[in-house]
């Protein structure tokens, strides 16, 4: 019985969940990265290609890509497009200047077809720092407003602190097994 | 050739697509009502857990096929900060279902307020709109009796809209077939102002 119990969980967390953590260079992508998997704040260098870890949270299995944001590299990310479950978007909420290259960035890559049933998640991060967008702003920054046909949701974090990624990791993986 | 008839054959067999917006104050309900909607039209839905449903800061959406026609919902997030964002959803949505937790009597007038800064907009004229008095399941909340008279003042605001409130429990899944009905059917009376979304290129 316990055998058999365990074969149907086995099916059921078998299948590793595959999610991208895009947004502008400087956002805290590999930070978020390396908070989620090893719960440490590392020292980071701008990421030139990418880094890829495999996360447990809560029984999912999460492969995450966190690719270089500069935008030389930007064209780059399409070419990991295929089979996305979810799109972790980081934004520096203290740097208003950007916020409009990270919207252009945003809208462009929602346009895709590869992503089209891929879960959004929008990180508000840097919500340490003084000054910084409110979760409104940024989603009124991010034209947010726009989209109609999927669900997304928008976390204050601040990846330093560790704060709101618990959070948003316990929606994202609602929302993926609910999807299934 | 092929291509001719198989947009023919789509032509003919697709279904009037519908956008209801899910609106009320922060905890009313709204995700949850949202799954329970889920549930009830869709068959084999696994519903998400209602104690692991958080704050929603951003969008749900789902969709259903009820009487001939699939509806999307939009669930949006109901915080204060946030309900400066509805509007942007006003024109284009082809119904709205408001939900009032009538378990909370110190926010009743809270919620009613932002009710009427709602439906004064010009965007959802004539829209048909649901209220809901939901978590009903709790014991000692407010019936449809005490909830009924607060949201029918105001009536020149309401104008010539149908508009009609009901009870429910989205946590226990009551009311909520009722009253997806009752819009489809004030939806469909209402198509000549608000045509279909897949529909409104061709006329």
């Amino acid at each position: 019985m316990g055998g058999l119990f365990s074969y149907f969980r086995g099916l059921l967390g078998a299948r590793e969940m595959r999610i991208l953590i895009l947004g502008l260079d400087g956002a805290g992508k590999t930070t978020i990265l390396y908070k989620l998997q090893v719960g440490e704040v590392v020292t980071t260098i701008p990421t030139i290609g990418f880094n890829v870890e495999q996360v447990t949270y809560k029984n999912l299995k999460f492969q995450v890509w966190d690719l270089g944001g500069q935008t030389s590299i930007r064209p780059y990310w399409r070419c990991y497009y295929g089979n996305t479950d979810a799109i972790i978007y980081v934004v520096d909420s203290a740097d208003r200047d950007r916020i409009g290259i990270s919207k252009d960035e945003l809208v462009h890559m929602l346009r895709e077809d590869e992503l089209a049933n891929a879960i959004l998640v929008v990180l508000a991060n840097k919500q340490d720092m003084a000054g910084c967008l409110t979760v409104a702003e940024v989603h009124q920054a991010l034209g947010l407003d726009a989209l109609r046909d999927r669900t997304f949701q928008i976390f204050k974090t601040s990846a330093v602190k560790g704060e709101g990624l618990d959070q948003a990791m316990d929606w994202l993986s609602n929302a993926l097994q609910a999807r299934k | 050739m092929y291509t001719l008839l198989h947009g023919f054959y789509k032509y003919l067999v697709q279904k009037d697509e519908f956008c209801v917006l899910i609106l009320g104050l922060d905890n009313a309900g709204k995700t949850t009502y949202l799954e329970a909607c889920k549930t009830k039209f869709t068959k084999k839905y696994k519903a998400m857990n209602p104690n692991r449903i958080t704050t929603t800061v951003g969008l749900n959406i789902g969709k259903i096929d009820v009487n001939g026609v699939q509806l999307n919902f939009w669930d949006l997030g109901g915080q204060l900060e946030l309900q400066s964002l509805w509007d942007k959803y006003y024109a284009e949505c082809h119904g709205v279902i408001y939900i009032v937790d009538s378990s909370d009597r110190d926010r009743i007038s809270e919620s009613k307020e932002t009710f009427d800064r709602m439906i004064a907009s010009e965007h959802l004229t004539g829209v048909p709109l649901l209220v809901l008095a939901n978590k009903q399941d709790i014991p000692d909340c407010m019936g449809v009796h005490t909830v009924k008279p607060i949201f029918n003042q105001n009536a020149h605001l309401i104008g010539a809209r149908d508009i009609m409130l009901m009870a429910t429990s989205a946590l226990t899944g009551d009311g909520v077939d009722e009253g997806i009905r009752w819009l489809v059917d004030c939806i469909k009376r209402n198509m000549a102002d608000r045509p279909p979304r897949n529909r409104q290129d061709n006329l």
